[in-house]
């Protein structure tokens, strides 16, 4: 009795089932709008609503145009591989700048209350400048502000604070140029008319869904060959993505030639899921991921591209950001500010500094990073 | 009144054993129907490559239910296991990368396993205190445990030897798959035909009758523990070698799944009742439902409703059959 009971049910989603499926596809449930970016390089990007700069500001920071200064760098915490990546970054950038100290210090652990107390202790012996990764956006507010009154300059990275807690907060990538990466590496790698399918956290993570929205926007837009079969949700779990991966695999047979994951664990999860299955080279993967966690998939050539952005140039960026500031070029209002080897980087948002388009982990880099 | 009570007290047993030899036949047709009727809307279904992918993705959770289901039928319960899974998985690995021989990591995850649980076992047994209680602390301090110590950090580069999970017997029978079924086999024989088997039922059953017959609770209880952690330990190992990363988190909701299969599976809540071979049976059926949604489109969002579902209907029989039983 029990089980037929179960089996009227399943009966039931079954029939749910069958009127939900043209809605399969799902691409991004928020109403937000879509800003897709160019198809290619040269053509320019619509310009989004100009922000008024929103940023803060030190009191009576001394003015130390064109002469040393030192900076500290506290990030979430020190010693993973990601932050060693961006501390490498910053050195790379003192060393081009020549006029500017920077050193690396932070709690062994991402919590709040120890990164407070390390930016606490650095205010207190006096620097001119302080860069931060925050873990936990409001949390770190009052302890940045006292900072900015004492006249000593901050800039973020990574991960952002109120925004009128810091001058500046350097963007390692916004949403569009990320949709853009993956699907151009999508198209290139399994063909403009092919069929993919995603696997993601959840339907309701914010980052995901604003991710697939704008991908939708920009395959419409740049790649309207590309079908799009279906989007399905994998947890944060590394064995539910690895189910899931597979499950398509066997569902859409030789039909499906791509397979996007949405998190560092989805990607690594759906490149295994492609691996076992033996479908290396007729299956892409392409997906937002950390390097160490795709490198026996890049090197074995399961996978071609890995989308997130590199640590070192957004240290390296932020260390140019703190000079600009202190050297008067980077004011409010800006719209652009110059950053060595990188070239000039915009101001997005009002008072962010964009790093530019995502970079991708290939066979030939990813050996180069550790996190 | 008095004639109907001894007719059914005279019934009931025979009955009660057919229903519970039923439990197995039910969940068994369910899950060969529930295959036909998905292959009949889309027979890529059917595909030995996919009927074995289902069976090879959650078989540790098939042998973690068998455990969970030993420790149902001695009338306790343990909700620490999915955290225990981790950070069995976590230690593993660490071992594993860290250069130990392989063989020391696999081995000490299931001491480990052994470990936590016996000493989880004495507290409830000797100390008298509630298992649903020493074990919500026990998935807490393994839980922010994991965290602190690894800070999150995912264990790569695991040496090839390292992952058990990818062994092929006689070159086509998937090792985690090949152990689902000699864990369910050799617990089912176990519990079934042996004095200590036995004695599970009793103590889950009717703990001072037990007593009476000279079956040690507390002796029982963490036997019990000790073995669900030897089978959380083989169930952590499927676990950490499927993937070439760990990820030193604790897996979402994983303990509710598995004790959904024990539950399902036939294993009474309230202790006494039940087989390994009913939860293994349900732990296939909840991962082909879970498939099978992907399969027939319909939004994964019901997989948690559809086991929700299964759990209630189940538990809800077992009490009305036990109403039955007590004779009304």
């Amino acid at each position: 009795m029990k089980l037929g009971l179960a089996a009227a049910f399943l009966g039931a989603t079954l029939l749910a089932g069958t009127a939900s499926a043209a809605d399969k596809r799902w691409d991004g449930a928020d109403d937000l709008p879509v800003n897709p970016l160019a198809c290619s390089a040269g053509e320019a990007n619509a310009a989004p609503a100009a922000k008024p700069y929103d940023g803060g500001k030190p009191t009576n920071a001394a003015d130390k145009a064109g002469k040393p200064i030192t900076l500290v760098d506290v990030p979430k915490l020190i010693g993973i591989g990601y932050f060693n990546a961006t501390s490498k970054g910053m050195q790379d950038a003192a060393k081009a700048l020549g006029n500017v100290t920077v050193k690396t210090d932070g709690p062994t652990e991402a919590k709040i209350d120890e990164q407070i107390k390390f930016i606490d202790n650095y205010i207190t012996s006096g620097v001119d400048g302080i860069l931060f990764a925050a873990n936990d956006p409001v949390a770190i507010a009052p302890v940045l502000k006292k900072a900015l009154s004492k006249g000593i300059h901050v800039v973020g990275y990574d991960a952002n604070s109120t925004p009128d807690a810091r001058e500046w907060f350097v963007n390692q990538a916004e949403f569009n140029g990320i949709a853009k990466a993956m699907i151009d590496s999508m198209a290139k790698e399994a063909g403009e008319d092919k069929s993919f399918a995603i696997v993601t956290s959840t339907f309701t993570t914010p980052n995901q869904a604003r991710w697939i929205a704008e991908m939708w926007a920009y395959a419409q837009k740049c790649h309207p060959k590309l079908t799009w079969l279906e989007t399905v949700e994998a947890q944060e779990d590394n064995n539910l993505s690895f189910n899931q991966a597979t499950t398509l695999i066997n569902k859409h047979g030789d039909k499906l030639a791509g397979l996007f994951g949405m998190t560092s664990v989805a990607t690594p999860a759906s490149a295994e899921a492609v691996t076992k299955a033996k479908l290396c080279g007729k299956v892409a993967v392409v997906g937002l991921a950390t390097p160490n966690a795709m490198k026996p998939y890049v090197n074995a050539d399961c996978v071609k591209s890995v989308v997130l952005w590199n640590p070192v140039d957004l240290g390296y960026a932020a260390t140019y950001v703190v000079r600009a500031v202190v050297d008067g070029s980077l004011k409010a209002g800006a719209t652009s500010v110059d950053a060595g080897k990188l070239g000039k980087l915009n101001v997005v948002n009002g008072s962010e500094i964009l790093l530019g388009s995502p970079f991708i982990f290939t066979k030939q880099n990813i050996k180069d990073f550790d996190f | 009144m008095t004639a109907v009570t001894l007719v059914s007290a005279e019934v009931s047993p025979r009955r009660r054993l057919k229903v519970l030899a039923s439990q197995e036949a039910l969940l068994a047709i369910a899950v060969i129907g529930l295959a036909i009727a998905v292959g009949l809307y889309n027979p890529r279904f059917l595909a030995a490559r996919n009927l074995s992918d289902v069976l090879l993705g959650n078989a540790y959770i098939a042998v973690a239910a068998v455990g969970m289901s030993i420790v149902i039928v001695s009338g306790n319960i343990d909700i620490s296991v999915g955290a225990l899974i981790g950070v069995l998985a976590t230690i593993s690995g660490t071992l594993a990368v860290n250069g130990a021989p392989i063989v020391v990591a696999w081995l000490a995850a299931l001491v480990a396993g052994v470990v936590v649980m016996a000493l989880q076992g004495v507290i409830i047994a000797y100390l008298r205190i509630p298992a649903i209680v020493v074990t919500l602390g026990m998935l807490s301090i393994l839980k922010g445990g994991l965290i602190s110590l690894t800070g999150g950090k995912w264990i790569t580069d695991l040496p090839d030897s390292f992952h058990l999970a990818d062994i092929e017997l006689f070159g086509m029978l998937p090792f985690p798959v090949f152990l689902m079924i000699a864990v369910t086999i050799l617990a089912a024989l176990w519990m079934r035909y042996s004095a200590s088997g036995r004695a599970i039922y009793a103590v889950g059953g009717n703990a001072e009758a037990a007593r009476l017959c000279g079956i040690s609770q507390p002796r029982t209880i963490v036997m019990v523990f000790a073995l669900h952690g030897l089978f959380a330990g083989a169930a952590a190992l499927l676990y950490a070698t499927q993937l070439r990363v760990i990820q030193s988190t604790v897996p979402p909701n994983l303990e509710l799944t598995i004790i959904t299969a024990s539950v399902v599976g036939g294993v009474s809540i309230l202790g006494g009742v039940g087989t390994v071979v009913g939860s293994t049976l349900a732990a296939v059926l909840i991962a082909e439902i879970a498939s099978a949604l992907v399969f027939i489109d319909v939004s994964p969002y019901w997989i948690r409703a559809v086991q929700g579902v299964l759990i209630l209907v189940t538990v809800i029989a077992d009490i009305l059959r036990r109403r039955r039983m007590a004779g009304a």
